[in-house]
């Protein structure tokens, strides 16, 4: 076997083996596409149909017409966009300082970032409620950004700090010589650099909080003010659970993001590639 | 001077403004209901909100839907927060534990004692935790069994009376219809997972057969039978049913929402549940209006039956507890109930609709027979540790291998350790 | 020139000090709006929580002080083991699971295979589903009657009649371990990604010159190379699977009898079902301290200089 016949084998061993590990990603998501077209009928008939006879698009609509998930939708965006962009510029400041000063008190820092993060959040919620409720922060967006960021800030400060580090030093070292102040430096020389690890952090940060489910559900008492989760919770009521229904709003919620991944992501992989690994 | 005077007119026009929008301002209502998010149920009861607010423009109703699986983790946390809306949905399961908590003002004080003759006093009863009334019943689900009439017939059966004929009757109703080897009707949809619904169904059981989860004895200490005979008994007849294949596959998956599903598409002939499954089947299946009868709980060494009632709670710290009572009164009129049994199925917790025409018939015979012998829950702020405790030794018996026997010995000595621990 | 050199001597001098303190200060500053928010929004949470774990109490009508008793009494009781030893078993499953998989998937996206962009894309979707969904559509798939599960193992004969996946003690925690890979790879997969992109590619030159085979490569190369993000993907993934709640309560609440009962539904049900919120404080400041252990122990053995 010569060493192009070897490399071709090699090729089409890796490509049948993500084939089938995309298989079981893709046929729970045709799964979900099935049931949420099949009638309340055919959803409970045996065998089984894995393609319905009759297709009904009655549940697109319904999640228009019957529940306001437009408005969860525009209140997600708004949250996690908030705490997303809080989350980022903080995380920036955090991780280049960390990167690139030895300090006292840095080691206790980064141990501080991994700690908040290990309480579990369903003690936490009774004390969040007694905070926003301090500040009047119940219904509103500031409310959950701020419980948001509380999660995100912590892994994006790890990954920002991650990128920094992989950019060369002598930069700094070069403008700082040129009489650049440090802020200047970070933020006019190194941050610019940085641009694809942040996007990197801003998808997670994003991703992370469009999920959330518990502290939406305890911070937000009002309808208006509700997210895409806590929506969604709402369709598996104690008396059923509307499948199809339900199945076909995490589809379309779930449509943006992949769209946006599949954009970001050449850019993503090549830029998570400068960042994480701390040389 | 002339200073002088446009500030006295300024504070004096701004004093108008804000005690003239003080005097129009609405009062608003926060509701927080469980049964708004549902569906038909939440259409119905914002159709009553409209009437209220159209028969009372100084009062708005602002509603507050959290499903029912997240409800009383919403409502601690609101509690405690000092955030609690002016009404909220209670039942008799947690009304030992709002009481417990303090959040639930006593009724007594917003409502006269002729007002409240006209519910059932049942009902009354379930609803008062230490002499204080915690919530306003608003519906009965009393239990008995649901089954599939046509299927009877068809079998030559009655409805059944004991538990013997229940277990005949599952046996004869087990089928494979379509000849492929496999069967694909059951007898029975047990609900066998761990939580409120599965606890509530075996609890009927479990009384039937001579013993009580939790009771107050002579002496007004807590006792409970779970380590008994009859929780033996129980356990076995769950055993029999799930062992002989009775019921369907997945016995701890089947939930509430899981066994009506199966009892809309023709998979199972009976469940043990109250008059609004008749309303969730429906709406999933009309084509069995009219197919599906009911009988009282069967018949072991004893009778059993709850109320189940619901309603609402005037939260202990509202500020507009007069405005409430007035929307809860409205609620509750013999109108609005016929309306609520007629789109949900839930039975009237006032006399004088629940001795309408509407509330009659082989439908809710079983129902309207069991409201006459019910017994009201145990009214304990531990209850639920209790019934944990019967959930588990349920599920050892269907899943996990264990005799009747023993696990009814070891729920036993949960169960006092328990009420030891409280006391 | 006297007076010039002097002046350059001085700053030659002055400069490392002024610098070392700018340094200290100018780091401080960069950290501290992150520090201040967290502390601002975590901090009382925290020593809440701790505070509330030395009572007896439902938080409004009762506060009994009762110093320790809460712990003895977790420590003391067997079903505590029994929980901390499911919840181990559950995160290791969860976190060794996801890790394989998303290192595997990373290493294979690595080369060059075609169409491997759109294999990037398809193999991130399960983390674009929020827990709730991935959860209901697990459970869905897993249904004894009407479930896919089923279907596809009956068609491929594995199995002879429909099995109720959840439903059983020996089957239950898998199928929920299971679920937690497919939600969880996905960021493994896109961290370790970026790590292996990061490795250059003359190493790997150099090494197929003197001969090593892939096994060497990947033992001696990669694996040396991705030590730090791999560090922080076990400790990150730990934290979170250990304490997880949301996937497990909605596939079993536990069940069958325990089967799957982890410390966070412990945890649920003792404060907002038994309303023993002092009990539940203890139980979750001992999760915190579990997981605190867990992550020293990462550190001490991976080493890393964060």
């Amino acid at each position: 076997m010569t060493r192009q016949q070897r490399q071709r084998l090699h090729t089409s061993v890796v490509f049948m083996i993500l084939l089938i590990a995309s298989t079981f990603v893709i046929v729970p998501v045709l799964w979900m596409f099935s049931t949420s077209v099949k009638t309340m009928e055919e959803m409970f008939s045996l065998p089984i149909k894995w393609i319905p006879e009759t297709i009904s698009w009655d549940a697109y609509q319904r999640i228009w017409t019957d529940y306001p998930f437009g408005r969860y939708i525009l209140n997600s965006f708004i949250v996690v966009s908030g705490a997303t962009l809080i989350s980022l510029f903080v995380s920036s400041l955090a991780g280049y300082g960390a990167s690139r000063f030895r300090f006292l008190g840095r080691t206790a820092f980064l141990t501080f970032l991994l700690i908040t993060q290990m309480f579990p959040s369903i003690m936490l919620l009774i004390p969040y409620f007694q905070l926003m409720k301090t500040f009047g922060l119940i219904n509103t967006y500031a409310g959950l950004i701020f419980a948001y960021i509380s999660f995100t800030i912590p892994l994006a400060s790890w990954l920002m700090l991650g990128y920094f580090n992989s950019i060369p030093k002598e930069l700094d070292d070069a403008a700082s010589i040129d009489g650049a102040s440090r802020w200047r430096i970070f933020w006019q020389i190194v941050m610019p650099l940085a641009l694809p690890g942040l996007a990197a952090t801003a998808v997670y940060a994003f991703i992370v909080g469009w999920n959330e489910y518990i502290f939406a559900l305890v911070l937000t008492t009002d309808d208006k003010m509700k997210t895409i989760p806590i929506g969604i919770g709402e369709l598996i009521g104690q008396y059923r659970i509307a499948w199809n229904d339900m199945m076909a709003v995490s589809l379309v919620v779930s449509v943006p993001l992949t769209i946006l991944f599949l954009f970001l992501q050449r850019f993503l992989v090549s830029s998570l590639t400068a960042g994480a690994v701390k040389q | 001077m002339a200073i002088k005077s446009v500030l006295v007119n300024l504070s004096l026009s701004i004093l108008l403004i804000t005690s003239f929008a003080s005097t129009t301002a609405q009062t608003v209502l926060r509701v927080m209901s469980s049964t708004i998010v549902e569906s038909p149920e939440g259409d119905v009861e914002q159709a009553i909100a409209d009437a209220f607010m159209a028969a009372n423009p100084d009062i708005e109703i602002e509603f507050i839907g959290t499903p029912m699986n997240d409800m009383f983790q919403v409502l601690t946390t609101s509690a405690i927060g000092g955030e609690l809306p002016d009404i909220f949905t209670n039942t008799a399961e947690f009304s030992a534990q709002a009481q417990d908590l303090g959040i639930a003002a006593d009724l007594n004080d917003l409502f006269d004692e002729d007002f409240l003759a006209g519910f059932y006093p049942t009902a009354i009863e379930e609803g008062t935790v230490n002499g204080e009334l915690i919530f306003l019943p608003w519906f009965t689900v009393p239990v008995g069994v649901l089954y599939r009439a046509d299927w009877f017939e068809e079998a030559g059966l009655a409805g059944p009376q004991t538990w013997d004929e229940f277990v005949g009757a599952a046996q004869a109703l087990t089928q494979d219809t379509n000849n492929d080897g496999q069967n694909d009707r059951w007898g029975f949809a047990m609900v066998g997972t761990k939580n409120g619904s599965g606890f509530f169904r075996f609890t009927h059981l479990l009384r039937s057969q001579g013993a009580w989860e939790l009771y107050k004895d002579a002496d007004g200490n807590w006792q409970s039978d779970l380590g008994s005979e009859g929780m033996v008994n129980a356990l076995a007849i769950y055993k029999e049913l799930h062992d002989a294949g009775l019921v369907p596959p997945g016995v701890t998956e089947t939930g509430y929402g899981e066994a009506v599903s199966l009892m809309a598409s023709d998979k199972t002939a009976m469940m043990v549940t109250g008059p609004h499954t008749i309303g969730a089947i429906l709406a999933q299946n009309p084509d069995l209006e009219g197919q599906i009868h009911s009988v009282p709980v069967p018949l072991g060494v004893d009778r059993s039956a709850s109320l189940g009632v619901g309603g609402f709670s005037v939260a202990a710290t509202s500020d507009n507890k007069e405005a409430a009572a007035r929307y809860l009164e409205f609620l509750v009129s013999t109108e609005n109930m016929l309306e609520w049994n007629r789109v949900t199925g839930r039975m009237p917790a006032q006399i004088e609709a629940g001795e309408q025409p509407q509330i009659s018939g082989p439908v809710y015979a079983g129902f309207v027979e069991a409201i006459q012998i019910s017994k009201p829950m145990p009214q304990a702020a531990f209850y639920t540790q209790i019934q944990e405790v019967m959930g588990e030794a349920y599920q050892a018996v269907l899943v996990g291998g264990v005799s009747p026997a023993d696990a009814a010995a070891e729920a036993g000595v949960r169960a006092a350790a328990i009420i030891a621990d409280a006391e | 020139m006297a007076l010039n050199s002097n002046q350059s001597l001085r700053k030659t001098r002055s400069v490392p000090q002024r610098h070392f303190n700018q340094r200290q200060l100018a780091g401080l500053w960069f950290i501290l709006p992150a520090a201040l928010s967290l502390l601002v929004i975590v901090a009382y949470p925290l020593l809440y929580g701790f505070y509330i774990s030395l009572f007896r109490t439902n938080l409004l009508t009762r506060w009994d002080f009762r110093w320790f008793q809460n712990y003895i009494r977790i420590f003391t009781s067997a079903d505590f083991l029994q929980t901390v030893f499911t919840t181990l078993k559950f995160t290791v499953g969860a976190v060794a699971g996801q890790f394989v998989v998303g290192l595997s998937l990373a290493l294979l996206l690595n080369t060059k295979v075609p169409g491997r962009a759109l294999f990037r894309t398809i193999l991130i979707v399960p983390w674009l589903f929020p827990e709730v969904v991935v959860a209901l559509l697990w459970k869905w798939m897993y249904n004894p009657l009407y479930g896919l599960f089923n279907d596809i193992l009956l068609i491929l004969n594995v199995i002879s009649e429909p099995t109720s996946w959840l439903g059983s003690t020996a089957t239950a925690l898998p199928s929920v371990i299971l679920t937690v890979i497919w939600k969880g790879y996905p960021l493994v997969m896109l961290l370790m990604l970026a790590g292996l992109q990061a490795i250059s590619q003359e190493q790997y030159e150099s090494a197929e010159i003197d001969g090593a085979s892939w096994w060497q490569s990947f033992l001696y190369i990669t694996l040396p190379n991705l030590r730090n993000v791999i560090m922080i993907t076990l400790i990150l993934n730990t934290v979170w699977w250990f304490k997880h709640f949301g996937i497990v309560w909605v596939l079993t609440q536990g069940g069958p009898i325990n089967a799957t009962s982890v410390i966070s539904i412990d945890i649920y049900k003792t404060a907002f079902e038994a309303f023993r919120f002092g009990r539940a404080a203890a139980l979750a400041v001992i999760v915190f301290f579990i997981v605190f252990l867990i992550s020293f122990l990462y550190q001490r053995f991976l080493g890393g200089d964060e």
